[in-house]
C-alpha cells in the first residue's frame, strides 16, 4: 500500500513512480499548467513552493511532478534541466527536513532509495567517504582534512545529512533528464513557453583577456558557463579575482547568471561587499586548500599569473635570441 | 603509428635490445590490460608514445618485445576506447586510486642514496598503516605497493568504492594525507571557561593529534611548556583523564588556545603523509606500469607486499639482470654503490671496468657510463 503522503513530498522516488504507473495520473490541462507553474518557479527563483499537504493535493503533486519532468524533457535545455533539478532538491531538503520529528521513517527511505548509507550513532551519522565526497560541497565547512575519518566512515551532523540527502536527490534528478519520448502537443506547447523564460546566455558572454586568466579562474569560468553548480568558496575566489582584476559589478554579475541557483540580488550584494571591503586575492596555496588549484603553475597568487606567464614566455624568448 | 626517425645510440641499442629479452617472459599481471592506455618511452622521453591501447596482455607483450620501450606507464583510467583521441573519446569508466611518494630531495642527487630509499619507503608504510587502512577503511587485498623503479614507491588502490571519484574528491583524499586545509578551530572550541576539543578515541586528523599529544605528555619538557603545574603526576593524571573526554583544559591553562596551536602545527607535521597530490587528483594519470622496467635505471618497477616492504631493498630486491657482464667507461665520477649486496666504485670519470650485468645497466641507464 502506497504512502500517499511521502509520494507527494518525494515524488521522485520509485514509490511514487509506481503510484503514478498504477492509478494512471491524468494528464489534463489544469495539470500542465501546474506543472508549467512549477518550472516557471524553479526558473524564477530557483525554488519550487511546497503544496498544502491536503489529502486532495496529494495525488496531484504527484502528476503535476511527472508532467513537469515531460516538459523540462521536450524542453531540452541544460539550464533548464540543472536549475530545476536544483530547485526540485531544494523542495526535497525542505520536507526532509519537516519530517524529520514527524516522519523519521520518511528520511530513512529516501536515503535508502538513493543508496546512501547512514549509520545512526550516539552523536549524528556516520556515512562512506566516497558517499561523502560525492554527495558534499568541496567548501571549507565539508573538508575533508578536519573531519572524524575512521574505518572508511565520515561523521556527520543531523543537518548535514539533509544537505547530503539533497545533493543525492539533485544528481538523481539532474542524470535522469531529459527523457527520450515523443510527447503529446500539449507538452511540446507548455515547453516551447518554458523556453521562451529561459534566460538568453550567449548573447552576454563576456570576454576579456581571459586568456590572461590563470587556470583556476578559467575553470570557474568554464564550469559556470556549462551551468555546473559551482561551490560558494569557488564563487567568492572567482568574484574576488574579477574584482581585483579591475572588472566593473555588471560585467561579473553577468558571469554568474549561468550558475543553476543564480540570484542577481544576493550576486550583486557580495560583489559589491568583496569590493566594499577590498577583500584581497587569497593566495594559490589558499586557493588549493579550497580545492579549486587545477593546475601547478607556481604563480603564488592567481593575481600574478598574467605577469609569471609573460614573464615565463619572455626568458625563453630571450634564450632562444641568443641560441 | 610512426617512430620518429632517429639515430640510436650503442648504449639505447644494447638496453632495448636487454628489455626486449627480458619482457619476453617476464610476469606481466596488469589488470584490464583492454581498458587501459599505454604510454612508451625512450632514450629522450619517458612518454614519447601514448594512446595506445592492447586487446590484452598477450598483445601487450608482444608490443613491449618488439618496441623494447625503456619506459612502460599505463593509465590509472580505465576507458572504453583507450587509443582514442581526444581524451574525451576515449570515454572514461573509472580510475585506480594512486599515491606517488617521492624520496626527499637531497644532496645525493641521480644516485639515490640508501638513506633517501630507507625514508620513502617508511612515508610508504605511514601512508598505508596509518591512513589508507585505519582512516579510509581500505583492505590490504585493495592495496597494491609497487617500487617505482627509481626514487620512490607508488600506491595503487583497487576498489569499486572509489573508482568514480571525481578529481575534486581525489584531491580532498589527497588534502586529508598531507593535512592541507587543517584548521585548529575547527577541532578545538571554548564554551565559556572551557576548551573542548578531539578525544583519542576519535577518527581523522583530531585523533591523531589527541593520541600523539597524550603519548608525549610524559615527557617532562613537554609537559612543561604547556604548564607548570603538569610537573605534578596527579595533574598529569588528571589532564589526561580530562582530554580522553574531549576536555582540554581542566586545570586552567595561561594561553591555552595559543599553546595548544602551537603544539597542533608543529605535531601535524609529523602526522601527515607526503605525497604528491597531483598524481592522486589526475584521474587520467599515466604512471609507471608495475612489474616493468624503469630506463633511468634498470631496475623493476617490483610489486611489494606489505608484508615484504620493511625488507625490500630496491638495489638487492629489483634487480632484473642476474647474469652476464658488460665493460663499460665512466663519463662522470659515480659514488660507491652496491647491487645484490656486492659493492662497486667509487669511480673516476674516464674509468673503464667490467662488471656484473645489473650494475653495468644500472650505470648506463643513468647515462654515468658508456658501453666499451
Amino acid at each position: 500500500m502506497a504512502d500517499l503522503l511521502f509520494c507527494s513530498h518525494y515524488p521522485f522516488t520509485q514509490q511514487a513512480k509506481e503510484y503514478a504507473a498504477q492509478h494512471r495520473l491524468e494528464l489534463s490541462d489544469s495539470i500542465v499548467e501546474k506543472a508549467e507553474a512549477r518550472l516557471q518557479d524553479a526558473l524564477a527563483s530557483g525554488r519550487i513552493k511546497k503544496a498544502a499537504d491536503l489529502p486532495s493535493a496529494q495525488e496531484e503533486e504527484i502528476a503535476i511532478y511527472a508532467v513537469a519532468r515531460m516538459v523540462v524533457s521536450a524542453a531540452n535545455n541544460r539550464y533548464l534541466i540543472r536549475r530545476y533539478a536544483l530547485a526540485e532538491a531544494k523542495r526535497a531538503g525542505e520536507y526532509l527536513s519537516s519530517d524529520l520529528s514527524s516522519h523519521p521513517e520518511y528520511v530513512e527511505a529516501v536515503a535508502g532509495e538513493l543508496g546512501l548509507k547512514f549509520e545512526k550513532q550516539q552523536e549524528g551519522f556516520l556515512i562512506p567517504f566516497a558517499q561523502y565526497l560525492l554527495f558534499t560541497p568541496r567548501s571549507v565547512d565539508y573538508k575533508l582534512s578536519n573531519r572524524e575519518l575512521a574505518a572508511g566512515k565520515v561523521r556527520v551532523g543531523k543537518q548535514e545529512r539533509i544537505r547530503i540527502l539533497e545533493e543525492a536527490v539533485r544528481k538523481r534528478i539532474e542524470s535522469s533528464l531529459p527523457m527520450k519520448a515523443d510527447f503529446p502537443q500539449s507538452i511540446s506547447l507548455a515547453a516551447a513557453r518554458i523556453s521562451a523564460l529561459i534566460p538568453r546566455l550567449e548573447a552576454q558572454a563576456v570576454r576579456i583577456g581571459q586568456e590572461n586568466y590563470p587556470p583556476c579562474i578559467r575553470k570557474l569560468l568554464e564550469d559556470l558557463s556549462l551551468n555546473i553548480n559551482v561551490p560558494h568558496t569557488g564563487r567568492v575566489v572567482l568574484a574576488m579575482y574579477l574584482v581585483n582584476a579591475g572588472l566593473p559589478d555588471d560585467k561579473i554579475v553577468e558571469l554568474f547568471r549561468p550558475a543553476p541557483d543564480f540570484s542577481e540580488k544576493t550576486t550583486r550584494y557580495q560583489v559589491e561587499h568583496i569590493r566594499k571591503h577590498k577583500y584581497r586575492m587569497p593566495s594559490c596555496s589558499t586557493v588549493d586548500g579550497y580545492g579549486l588549484c587545477v593546475a601547478e603553475c607556481r604563480c603564488g597568487n592567481p593575481m600574478n599569473y598574467k605577469e609569471s606567464v609573460h614573464g615565463r614566455r619572455l626568458k625563453e624568448l630571450e634564450k632562444e635570441r641568443k641560441a | 603509428m610512426s617512430m620518429a626517425v632517429h639515430q640510436a645510440s650503442k648504449e639505447e641499442e644494447f638496453l632495448r635490445k636487454l628489455f626486449s629479452g627480458f619482457y619476453t617472459s617476464c610476469q606481466l599481471g596488469v589488470s584490464k590490460p583492454q581498458q587501459r592506455e599505454f604510454g612508451f618511452g625512450g632514450w629522450e622521453k619517458k612518454i614519447e608514445f601514448r594512446h595506445i591501447g592492447v586487446k590484452g596482455e598477450a598483445e601487450l607483450r608482444a608490443r613491449l618485445v618488439s618496441d623494447a620501450p625503456l619506459y612502460v606507464s599505463y593509465s590509472v583510467a580505465y576507458y572504453e576506447f583507450p587509443a582514442a583521441r581526444p581524451m574525451v573519446k576515449k570515454n572514461w569508466l573509472g580510475a585506480d586510486l594512486v599515491f606517488d611518494l617521492d624520496a626527499p630531495a637531497h644532496s645525493c642527487g641521480k644516485f639515490t642514496c640508501g638513506q633517501c630509499l630507507a625514508q620513502v619507503k617508511r612515508e610508504t608504510i605511514q601512508l598505508v598503516e596509518e591512513f589508507l587502512v585505519p582512516d579510509f577503511g581500505f583492505s590490504q587485498s585493495e592495496i597494491s605497493v609497487n617500487f617505482s623503479g627509481s626514487r620512490g614507491y607508488h600506491v595503487h588502490v583497487v576498489s569499486d568504492a572509489v573508482e568514480q571519484l571525481d578529481r575534486e574528491a581525489r584531491r580532498e583524499i589527497a588534502d586529508y594525507i598531507t593535512g592541507t586545509g587543517l584548521q585548529f578551530d575547527k577541532l578545538f572550541w571554548e564554551e565559556g571557561k572551557k576548551l573542548f576539543g578531539p578525544r583519542p578515541s576519535q577518527g581523522g586528523f583530531g585523533g591523531k593529534f589527541a593520541r600523539s599529544f597524550l603519548a608525549r605528555l610524559e615527557d617532562g619538557s613537554f609537559a612543561l611548556s604547556i604548564s607548570r603545574s603538569l610537573k605534578d603526576p596527579a595533574i598529569r593524571q588528571k589532564m589526561r583523564r580530562a582530554i580522553e573526554e574531549g576536555n582540554w583544559d581542566p586545570i586552567g591553562i595561561a594561553n591555552r588556545k595559543k599553546k595548544f596551536q602551537e603544539k597542533f602545527s608543529s605535531m601535524m607535521l609529523s602526522l601527515s603523509g607526503r605525497i604528491d597530490s597531483n598524481v592522486t587528483a589526475d584521474t587520467s594519470k599515466l604512471i609507471r606500469m608495475p612489474g616493468s622496467l624503469h630506463g633511468g635505471s634498470g631496475l623493476l618497477a617490483k610489486k611489494v607486499s606489505m608484508a615484504g616492504l620493511e625488507k625490500f631493498h630496491p638495489m638487492e630486491d629489483a634487480i632484473a639482470f642476474s647474469s652476464g657482464e658488460a665493460k663499460v667507461k665512466m663519463g662522470e665520477p659515480v659514488p660507491r654503490f652496491s647491487v645484490k649486496g656486492e659493492e662497486f666504485g667509487p669511480f673516476e670519470a674516464g674509468e673503464t671496468r667490467e662488471l656484473p650485468l645489473a650494475a653495468a645497466v644500472y650505470l648506463l641507464c643513468k647515462k654515468a657510463a658508456v658501453l666499451e
